[in-house]
């Protein structure tokens, strides 16, 4: 298990370096100059003499790469080519709330999917798998910024029981999760039918196996086959698939954020793109990185902590 | 005493999109408190249908459709669902043919055995655990109180049987069913088996019901026996009775087939001509009337009831009528033997074919995190450990090994599918070794490959047709009318040409065995490797394919690598044999004589591990003990010391060079048997 996760850590590293040169690199494969690429059209020609300075283009490019390394070692992401403010500080002040936004839409998703996709498991093709089943797909198939649009309208504009925009007062803790009702149910709904679904098929392909007639055969409550059994080796590759998703949910959230007006980080590399705002794209991005390699590796210990086979297969 | 289990008139069909299959019908048995009764029958004979009815887990087409279990004189069937859980591990519990997959691979053994355990609620925890533990010190698994909390997969396949005998026990049932006990074990940890069933039957006073394919695991371990055909129990009575005068002629077929019976070698081995009928149109007679050898004109017409045969034993064949006038079963003579002995070829002066010298295979292990690091090596695991024979040109050898002795990964080498660490492996004295893909790739001609698994070595996208025509397109795509080549091939092999357009599903495990067949012979090569020729088939289909292997080499002058662990079965096809254990070959030479007189301990234990189908032969030791070490942890020394009772200082020490004996063979053992 150490030896697993030293190996898992050590490649989650070599990653996060790879993200980092490819990044680095994308400034200077775009052709023209990388000066005007990061500063955008509309720069003064001191700006970008300053900022031409400041990046050492002049030395050679290893040498460059050497200062961007050292300074995002040291936590210096840049700065913003507008307002000069730290990109460290702005990508920290958006990176919660999409966060909280992710974590809360996956976990009611979860909440519901997962029982759904195992009780439609335990009783195939019966009229509550069929419903199931036409939900999971109708809710898949819709995309979520028309779910945010119409829940926006329906909760929000006509019923007015739920605010329309913005993140909420920052003290206020009610005030900010009644801000989060919404997009979180969103983001969310998808995921619901998604989960149903992955968690039914691996239900039923499990439900099928051997130990599951053997615990049947030995007395077994069906509860405890079902939930204790099943579901404890059915669920692991929906661990997986919660822990890619929500990395994925990371930029994904950014219609919901747009719609709700959210501070986030996929309505913040959404701006910036629009503004030609560069590093604090870079830096985005390579926090997005950090942070999904980070989930994808935490998904993966859960599985190895919950399979004894992963555990000491490696 | 009285009846346990009264099995009454049980019906039971599965529902297929092809039509309602009838799979028993009229089955009626009796189960006698603390007897071991075998229920015996091939693949489609209902055998494993009786206990998923007795336990109500058939799968969810099936359904029973009159009849009744009396369990206590009270019928299963009838039960509601407390009860019938109650009943379930609890007074009935099952034994799993493949404890690989009955076992909860993310539960550790405690955990599963508190699961089972939770009915006994004035238990506390500590209690439950302490009889679990004891329960797997009973069953003979070492360090109880650590290894209980490990998981399946941390055990070998002996030790996860003994557990799932430990699992199945803890309740104390009154009834203990094992459903092919050994059929997933090697042959050294089936004899294990066999050994604690019996003796823990005895000690718990537990009545059992053994499911088997396998005669002499039946005849080893049972009291009584019913044999099952098609869905109908055929025979049923006292096991010395039914192996001594079988009366059934199914019966007398299927214990004639079995190549355990005979031990002379006999090169044709007795078959069953025909197939199951098909259950969704069960016949109107008798159900085995179109396989029978001696079927009169009512066995097509009228349905035989169950008449007496011997002293308690009760046969379902007109034969047996005694009200008919031509009653003369009793003293018909048994069905088809084995033909006359024939060894094809004097193979010794044959020239060599293929000459392996000290070839030696390793894999890379993964080695953890360090082995990343540079000038770290990672571990390598030796699978094959100076490996040297040599294969005349139209001998057979069988190469002979229980399972990680690396008796596959040697055939692989041989056709250059692994690659060689060092040695040499000669095809008509070139070496083959050094040769890359490119040069290697016409010599694949002379040579072929028969898969183990016969279905699922064939492409279920495409037909038998296109299947056996694949040689030809990979090495000779102008080889002409395509469709004379396929239909010659079929005939060769005898499948019928109408299978030709079929896929591979659609095939019965002997067909799909043709099939591989055909396939490997499709280019005329010269050497054969079969790997596990007969695993998984049925033994009345087992002598046919074996047979069709023994006539196409002597119409071809053949050779054979016959890899196996099934020792019956090489037995009689092999002119010489070679045993592996963990990677080296321990003693190789002629067949017979090894079987005679083995001459390494560990060839002595496998001879003696095959159970043999006659209940007056029982064995009353277990010749080996403990399990087959991992190539990875190799032991000092001899590496069969540790399970050898023969073993002295110096086998711990030094591992044996290998040694002529006087009659040709090679063995490599400090002490061997004879001389």
């Amino acid at each position: 298990m150490w030896s697993y996760f030293c190996k898992r850590l050590g490649l989650s590293v070599v990653i996060v370096l790879c993200a980092l040169l490819a990044l680095f690199l994308l400034l200077h494969l775009i052709p023209g100059d990388p000066v005007k690429i990061a500063l955008g059209t509309r720069a003064t020609p001191e700006a970008i003499a300053r900022y031409a300075e400041k990046m050492h283009v002049h030395e050679p490019i290893y040498y460059q790469f050497w200062i961007y390394f050292t300074q995002v070692l040291s936590g210096d992401l840049g700065a913003d080519v507008f307002s000069n403010r730290s990109v460290t500080t702005i990508v920290l002040e958006a990176l919660p709330s999409t966060l909280i936004l992710a974590a809360v839409s996956l976990f009611w998703a979860a909440l519901i999917g997962i029982p759904l996709g195992c009780l439609s498991a335990v009783r195939p093709n019966s009229w509550f798998d069929r419903l199931t089943g036409v939900l999971s797909v109708a809710t898949i198939a819709i995309p979520s910024f028309l779910v945010s649009i119409w829940s926006l309208l329906v909760f929000a504009v006509m019923l007015k029981w739920l605010p329309v925009i913005g993140a909420g007062d920052p003290g206020d803790f009610w005030d900010q999760v009644s801000h989060l009702i919404l997009p979180a149910f969103a983001v969310g709904l998808g995921w619901v039918g998604y989960l149903a679904r992955m968690v039914r098929a691996s239900m039923l392909e499990v439900m099928n196996e051997n130990y599951i007639r053997a615990a049947r055969a030995f007395g077994l409550r069906e509860r405890t086959i079902v939930f204790r059994y099943a579901l404890k080796v059915a669920i692991l590759p929906t661990i997986t698939l919660i822990g890619i998703g929500f990395s994925g949910l990371l930029s994904g959230t950014v219609f919901a954020e747009i719609i709700f007006t959210r501070p986030g980080v996929g309505k913040l590399i959404y701006d910036m793109v629009m503004n030609r705002n560069f590093p604090v794209v870079q830096g985005a991005v390579l926090v997005t990185t950090a942070v999904y390699v980070l989930i994808t590796l935490c998904a993966d210990l859960v599985v190895a902590w919950l399979d004894p086979r992963v555990r000491d297969s490696l | 005493m009285g009846n346990l289990v009264e099995i009454r008139d049980l019906n039971v069909s599965f529902s297929t999109a092809r039509g309602s299959v009838r799979a028993l019908r009229d089955v009626s048995f009796d189960v006698p408190r603390g007897r071991i009764v075998g229920i015996v029958g091939e693949s489609g004979s209902g055998k494993s249908t009786v206990i998923w009815a007795m336990t109500q887990l058939l799968a969810e087409n099936g359904r029973v459709e009159g009849g009744e279990i009396r369990f206590e004189d009270r019928d299963i069937l009838k039960y509601d669902a407390d009860s019938l859980r109650a009943f379930r591990g609890a007074q009935a519990s099952i034994v799993f043919q493949d404890p690989m997959t009955s076992q909860i691979p993310v539960k550790s053994y405690l955990q599963q055995m508190l699961d089972i355990a939770y009915r006994n609620r004035d238990q506390s925890r500590a209690e439950k655990t302490e009889h679990a533990i004891a329960m797997m010190r009973r069953v003979g698994i070492p360090d109880p109180e650590q290894r209980i909390r490990q998981f399946p997969h941390q055990f070998s396949g002996g030790m996860r049987q003994r557990t799932g005998i430990a699992m199945a026990l803890l309740m104390h049932p009154q009834l203990l069913i094992a459903d092919e006990p050994t059929t997933a074990l090697d042959v050294t940890m089936e004899a294990q088996v066999i050994h604690l069933l019996r003796e823990l039957q005895r000690e718990f006073q537990t009545t059992m019901m053994v499911v088997s394919h396998n005669l002499g695991l039946v005849a080893e371990l049972c009291d009584e026996i019913v044999v099952m055909y098609a869905g109908e129990v055929v025979e049923r009575g006292d096991i010395g009775t039914v192996f001594a005068s079988p009366a059934h002629p199914y019966t007398r077929a299927l214990i004639d087939c079995d190549p355990a019976r005979v031990l002379e070698r006999s090169r044709y081995l007795p078959t069953i001509p025909g197939e199951l009928p098909d259950l969704r149109r069960p016949p109107d007679g008798c159900v085995f009337v179109a396989r029978c050898p001696h079927a009169l004109a009512r066995c097509h017409s009228e349905r035989p009831r169950d008449h007496a045969a011997g002293e308690g034993q009760s046969v379902r064949c007109h034969l047996f009528d005694p009200t008919a006038p031509q009653a003369t079963g009793m003293s018909l003579p048994h069905g088809q033997t084995a033909a006359t002995p024939n060894r094809a070829v004097e193979s010794v002066d044959a020239p060599v074919l293929i000459s392996v010298r000290d070839l030696h295979v390793s894999y890379q292990a993964s080695g953890g995190p360090r082995a990343l690091l540079p000038g770290q090596k990672r571990p390598s695991i030796d699978v094959l450990v100076d490996v040297s024979l040599d294969l005349r040109r139209g001998e057979t050898l069988g190469l002979v090994g229980e399972s990680g002795s690396g008796k596959t990964t040697l055939g692989r080498s041989i056709l250059g599918l692994v690659p060689a660490k060092s040695g040499s492996v000669r095809f008509e004295g070139r070496e083959l070794t050094a040769l890359g893909e490119h040069a290697f790739r016409p010599l694949r001609q002379n040579m072929a490959m028969m898969f183990q698994d016969p279905i699922g070595s064939l492409s279920p996208r495409q037909t038998v047709r296109s299947l056996i025509l694949e040689p030809f397109d990979v090495h000779r795509p102008d080889a002409g009318d395509r469709d004379a080549l396929a239909e010659r091939l079929a005939d060769m092999v005898n499948l019928p040409r109408e299978l030709l357009s079929r896929y591979p599903h659609q095939l019965s495990g002997g067909q799909a065995r043709r099939v591989g067949v055909a396939r490997a012979l499709a280019l005329e090569p010269q050497l054969i490797i079969a790997d596990e020729p007969t695993a998984g088939l049925d033994v009345s289909v087992q002598g046919d394919v074996l047979n069709l292997m023994r006539a196409l080499q002597i119409e071809r002058g053949l050779t054979y690598l016959i890899i196996s662990h099934n020792l019956p079965v090489v037995r009689h096809i092999s002119d010489r044999l070679a045993i592996m254990y963990l990677g080296r070959i321990i003693e190789q030479g002629d067949c017979e004589a090894i079987f005679h007189h083995p001459a390494h301990p560990y060839t002595e234990a496998l001879v003696n591990g095959i159970p043999r189908p006659d209940p007056t032969q029982r064995r009353q030791l277990v010749s080996i003990e403990g399990d087959v070490p991992s190539v990875a942890r190799r032991p000092a020394g001899c590496e069969f010391h540790a399970r050898c009772r023969y073993a002295t200082d110096l086998c711990r020490a030094e591992s044996p060079a290998e040694r002529p004996l006087s009659d040709g063979r090679t063995v490599r053992c400090h002490y061997p048997l004879i001389d």
